[in-house]
C-alpha cells in the first residue's frame, strides 16, 4: 500500500469515526431523553404496563399509565397517546390531562407514551429533527419525536409479510412493528404484539368502558378529521361529532371502522373487550409526502408551501392555507374531543358518568398555546414528578 | 425567502456538485454523497452527522438481502451447480432452439429475481449463458443485449424488486401486491427479447459448446441444486403457513439459510471465506450505492428537495408524465442507479394515486424500465459487466444498438401498465 493510498484510508477513517461519534451521541440522547411529566391535581397514581402483564415488565415499552380517579364511582375511561410516536399532537394532548386534569366523576386512565420504543428513533430516511420544544411560562419544555414503528433495535428483523394475530389478514411486513396494527396482540407473539396484548389486559382488567387512540394523519391520507369508531361506538361518536361542530369552531366527522380490517384499535379493542373503542385523527402536515423542509418549525407550526400547492390542485382531503396546522389547534382538536366523548358518555349512560374538568378545550389552547398548560417542572415536588 | 426558492436553491446546488463530483472523475457513489452534503451545507443545516447515519442506515436490511442471496447464489455458481443446469439444459434441449431459449431466459432471470441485482444475473449465470448462445450462432454483442437486457428483467422481477420495494418504502405503501404485476410482464419481457435477439442464428452446435463449458464436479445432481432452493422456499413458505408459530428470521437469514444449505450439498469442499470475500467484493459498488442512496434522500427531505420534486411532479398533467416516462426513468437510473427509486419513483407513484390508477401495479409498471437506465453513461456498470463478461470487444454503441429493439418494447410494456393500471388491478390479488 502506497503512502498516499494510506493516509487516504486513515483520513476517511477518522472522518468515518467523527461521523460515528457524533451522530451516536445524538442517537443516544434521544433514546435516554427524559420527559419530565408534572402530576396534576387529578392523577391519583402512576402504574407500570408491565403489572397487567408480566413479558413487558421492566422493558423500555413498561410505560406509565397515570390513573385519576375521581371523587364519585362512574365510568372508566383509557386516553392512549404515542401510539404513533410521530404524532406529536396526541402525545401532547395526553399530557394536559395528566397536568391539569380532575376527575370529578368516574375514572380516567392515560397513556403518554403508548409504544414508548417507537418513540425513541426517528424514521430512517424521514429526516425528522430527534425532538421539538414547547415553551411554556416556566421556560422551554423538550420532547421526543418519534417514528411510527418499534425501534428496530427491539424488535428486529421483520418477517417476510406480516399476518395479522388472529384474523390472519396479511399486512405489510414493517407493520409487525407498528402498534397500531398489532391489536390485540398476543401472548407469545413479538415485542409490539406483547405491548398490545398488555394494554388490552389492563382494558379488560381496569374494565375500560370507553378506549380512545389519538393520532395525526398527513393532508394527502383520506382518513382526518374524524372520529373512526367501532360499531358499538356509533352512535357515541356521531353525538360528539355533532356536538363539536356546532359548538366548537372546528369540523370533526365520523367513520365507522370497517368489519374487515384488522389490527387498528377501533377495530380489535372493540372486539376483543366490553370497551368502546374509538380513534381521533387530526390534521399533520409535516407527514405528508410533499412536504418542504423537514424541521421542527414545520413540525409546530404545520406551515408549507408545497402541501398548500397540492391542495391548490386538489389534492389533499382536508384543507390547509398560509396559516398552516399550529399544534396549539391540534392538540386542542383532541382535548375537546375527548371532553366531548366524556360528556356525550355520561348523558348516555348516567350510572357510569366521567366528570372531567381543568383541562382546556379548543378554543383555550388556541388562545393560550399548550406551553400555558404545562406546569412549572421545578415547582413540583420528587413525588409529583414523573418522566417518559 | 420563499420554501420554493429555498429548495430550488438546495436541489441546483446537488446537481451542480454532482456534475462537478464526476467531472472530478469521482464515482457515483461519492458523487451523490458530495451532492448531500452540498444540499445540506447550502441549506443551512451544516454538516449534519444525524441525518447521515440515519439515511445511509436506511436500506441496511436491502443490503443484507443482497449480500446473503448474493452469497447463496456465488456458493451455488462454485459448487458447479449453475454449469451443471446450463449442461443439462444444452445437452437435452440444444435441438429445439425454441426450449433452448426458453430455459436460458429463466435461467438469466433467476438470480436477479432473488437478490434483486441485475449484476448477479450477470455474474453468475450470464458468463455460461454467453458460451451457449455463442455455440447458437448469435453473434456477441447481441448475446451481450440478450444477457443484459434479461439481467435487468431479472432485477425488476419478484420476490426482490429494489425499485418497488425503495418506492413503495417512500410512500408508506406495503410490498405486498407486487409479485404478479413483476411476474408477468417480467416473464414476458425476457422471452421477447430472447426471440428478438436469439432466434436468428445456427444450428446449436452443442459438442463445441459442452467443451467449452465447465465441468461440474462429479456427483453434482438435480437434488443438490434444487435442495437449496427448497430450503429457501419452505422457509417462506412455514412462515405464511404457521406464522405465529414459525420464529420471525427475515428474508436475508432465509437466503443465508439457502447458502448454507448449499454450501453443505456441494460435492466439492467449497472455500467459504474466499467465496464470502469475493462475494463483498463484488457488491461493495452496489451495496455503497444503496447506502448512498439513503444519505441523499435523506438530506433531500430534511432541505425540501425533495418535496420540490414531489409536488412538482403530483401537480403536472398526468399525460406529460406518461409521455416521458420512457425518458425519465432511464436517465435518472443512469445518474442514481437505485437512488432514483425514492427521488423520483416516490413522487410519480403520488401522482398516480392522486389521479385514481393502481400504485401497485404502475409502480411495476416503472420498474421494468427503470434498470434499462443501466447500460447508460454516466454509470452503465451493468452494461459496461455484461460486455465484459460476454466477451464483445466491439464498440460499446453497437452493443446500445442491439438492446434498443428490446427496449422500445419494454417501455412499451411499462409504460402501457402504468397507463391502464386500473384495469390491470386484479394482478395484485388485493
Amino acid at each position: 500500500m502506497t503512502t498516499r493510498l494510506l493516509a487516504q484510508k486513515i483520513v476517511v477513517a477518522a472522518l468515518g469515526l467523527a461521523l460515528f461519534v457524533s451522530a451516536g451521541i445524538s442517537f443516544h440522547r434521544s433514546r435516554n431523553l427524559a420527559e419530565p411529566v408534572v402530576l396534576g391535581p387529578g392523577v391519583t397514581s402512576v402504574k407500570k404496563l408491565g403489572e397487567y402483564f408480566a413479558a413487558i415488565r421492566g422493558t423500555v415499552n413498561d410505560c406509565n399509565l397515570y390513573f385519576m380517579e375521581g371523587r364519585e364511582p362512574g365510568g372508566t375511561m383509557l386516553v392512549l397517546g404515542g401510539s404513533h410516536a410521530e404524532e406529536p399532537a396526541g402525545r401532547l394532548a395526553a399530557w394536559l390531562f395528566v397536568e391539569n386534569g380532575t376527575v370529578e366523576k368516574g375514572r380516567v386512565i392515560v397513556a403518554l407514551s403508548a409504544n414508548r420504543s417507537a418513540s425513541t428513533m426517528t424514521r430512517l430516511g424521514g429526516a425528522y429533527p430527534p425532538d421539538f420544544t414547547i415553551d411554556t411560562p416556566s421556560g422551554p419544555r423538550m420532547f421526543r419525536m418519534g417514528d411510527r414503528w418499534t425501534n428496530p433495535l427491539d424488535q428486529w428483523p421483520d418477517p417476510e409479510v406480516f399476518i395479522h394475530y388472529p384474523s390472519g389478514q396479511e399486512l405489510a411486513y414493517v407493520d409487525i412493528r407498528n402498534l397500531n396494527r398489532t391489536w390485540p396482540g398476543r401472548p407469545n407473539g413479538t415485542f409490539t404484539e406483547k405491548t398490545a396484548f398488555a394494554f388490552m389486559e389492563m382494558i379488560r382488567r381496569e374494565k375500560v368502558d370507553v378506549a380512545i387512540d389519538l393520532h395525526e394523519a398527513e393532508l394527502q391520507y383520506p382518513v382526518i378529521s374524524t372520529i373512526v369508531t367501532h360499531q358499538r361506538g356509533q352512535e357515541l361518536a356521531t353525538m360528539v361529532s355533532m356536538m363539536l361542530t356546532d359548538n366548537e369552531d372546528f369540523k370533526i366527522g365520523t367513520e365507522f371502522s370497517p368489519l374487515t380490517l384488522h389490527g387498528l384499535s377501533h377495530r380489535e379493542i372493540g372486539d376483543h373487550s366490553p370497551a368502546i373503542s374509538l380513534l381521533f385523527e387530526a390534521p399533520e402536515p409535516f407527514l405528508d409526502a410533499t412536504r418542504g423542509i423537514t424541521s421542527r418549525e414545520q413540525l409546530l407550526t404545520g406551515k408549507d408551501e408545497f402541501v398548500v400547492k397540492a391542495g391548490r390542485h386538489g389534492l389533499l382531503f382536508e384543507e390547509i392555507d398560509e396559516k398552516g396546522w399550529p399544534i396549539a389547534v391540534r392538540v386542542g382538536r383532541h382535548t375537546s374531543s375527548i371532553l366531548q366523548v366524556a360528556e356525550t358518555w355520561s348523558e348516555d349512560n348516567p350510572a357510569k358518568p366521567l366528570a372531567i374538568s381543568g383541562v382546556p378545550r379548543y378554543a383555550e389552547v388556541i388562545e393560550k398555546g399548550v406551553g400555558a398548560f404545562l406546569q412549572d417542572v421545578t415547582k413540583a415536588g420528587k413525588d409529583r414528578l414523573a418522566y417518559e | 425567502m420563499s420554501m420554493f426558492t429555498q429548495a430550488g436553491i438546495v436541489l441546483a446546488t446537488m446537481l451542480a456538485v454532482y456534475v462537478a463530483a464526476r467531472l472530478f472523475r469521482l464515482s457515483t457513489e461519492l458523487g451523490m454523497l458530495a451532492a448531500a452534503i452540498g444540499g445540506a451545507l447550502v441549506g443551512g443545516f451544516g454538516l449534519p452527522a444525524r441525518h447521515i447515519a440515519e439515511g445511509a442506515a436506511t436500506y441496511l436490511d436491502i443490503n443484507l438481502i443482497f449480500v446473503t442471496a448474493t452469497l447463496f447464489m456465488n456458493l451455488l455458481k462454485e459448487s458447479g451447480g449453475v454449469a451443471f443446469v446450463v449442461r443439462a439444459i444444452l445437452q437435452r434441449f440444444h435441438r429445439s432452439r425454441v426450449l433452448m431459449l426458453v430455459l436460458l431466459t429463466i435461467l438469466l432471470l433467476v438470480p436477479g429475481a432473488l437478490t434483486g441485482a441485475g449484476s448477479v444475473t450477470v455474474l453468475v449465470t450470464g458468463s455460461l449463458v454467453a458460451v451457449v448462445l455463442h455455440y447458437m450462432g448469435i453473434p456477441k454483442h447481441k448475446a451481450a443485449a440478450l444477457v443484459f437486457v434479461n439481467a435487468c428483467l431479472s432485477a425488476a422481477a419478484p420476490p426482490v424488486s429494489l425499485w418497488a420495494m425503495m418506492t413503495a418504502a417512500g410512500v408508506n405503501m406495503p410490498y405486498v401486491g407486487f409479485f404478479w404485476p413483476l411476474l408477468l410482464p417480467c416473464l414476458a419481457a425476457g422471452l421477447l427479447t430472447s426471440f428478438i435477439l436469439g432466434w436468428k442464428g445456427e444450428r446449436t452446435d452443442a459438442i463445441k459448446a459442452l467443451a467449452e463449458l465447465p465441468v461440474p464436479p462429479a456427483g453434482m445432481n438435480w437434488l443438490r441444486v434444487l435442495l437449496p432452493f427448497a430450503v429457501f422456499f419452505g422457509l417462506v413458505w412455514m412462515g405464511r403457513q404457521f406464522p405465529h408459530s414459525t420464529p420471525i428470521i427475515g428474508l436475508p437469514m432465509m437466503f443465508a439459510a439457502a447458502a448454507f444449505a448449499s454450501y453443505l450439498l456441494s460435492p466439492v469442499r467449497l472455500e467459504f471465506f474466499r467465496i464470502s470475500r469475493e462475494t463483498i467484493d463484488q457488491l461493495l459498488p452496489l451495496l455503497a450505492t444503496l447506502t448512498v442512496a439513503g444519505i441523499l434522500v435523506q438530506i433531500m427531505t430534511l432541505t425540501g428537495a425533495r418535496g420540490l420534486l414531489a409536488v412538482t411532479a403530483v401537480t403536472l398533467p398526468v399525460a406529460v408524465v406518461y409521455a416521458t416516462l420512457f425518458l425519465v426513468l432511464p436517465a435518472s437510473e443512469a445518474v442514481l442507479m437505485w437512488g432514483a427509486a425514492p427521488v423520483i419513483g416516490v413522487p410519480l407513484v403520488l401522482l398516480f394515486n392522486a389521479r385514481g390508477l393502481d400504485p401497485i401495479v404502475a409502480l411495476a409498471g416503472m420498474s421494468l424500465i427503470w434498470p434499462l437506465g443501466d447500460a447508460l453513461p454516466p454509470t452503465a456498470i451493468i452494461g459496461r459487466l455484461t460486455v465484459e463478461i460476454v466477451g464483445f470487444k466491439g464498440a460499446y454503441g453497437r452493443f446500445l444498438r442491439a438492446c434498443l429493439v428490446p427496449a422500445i418494447v419494454i417501455i412499451v410494456i411499462g409504460t402501457l401498465m402504468v397507463i391502464y393500471s386500473k384495469k390491470l388491478g386484479f394482478l395484485t390479488g388485493l
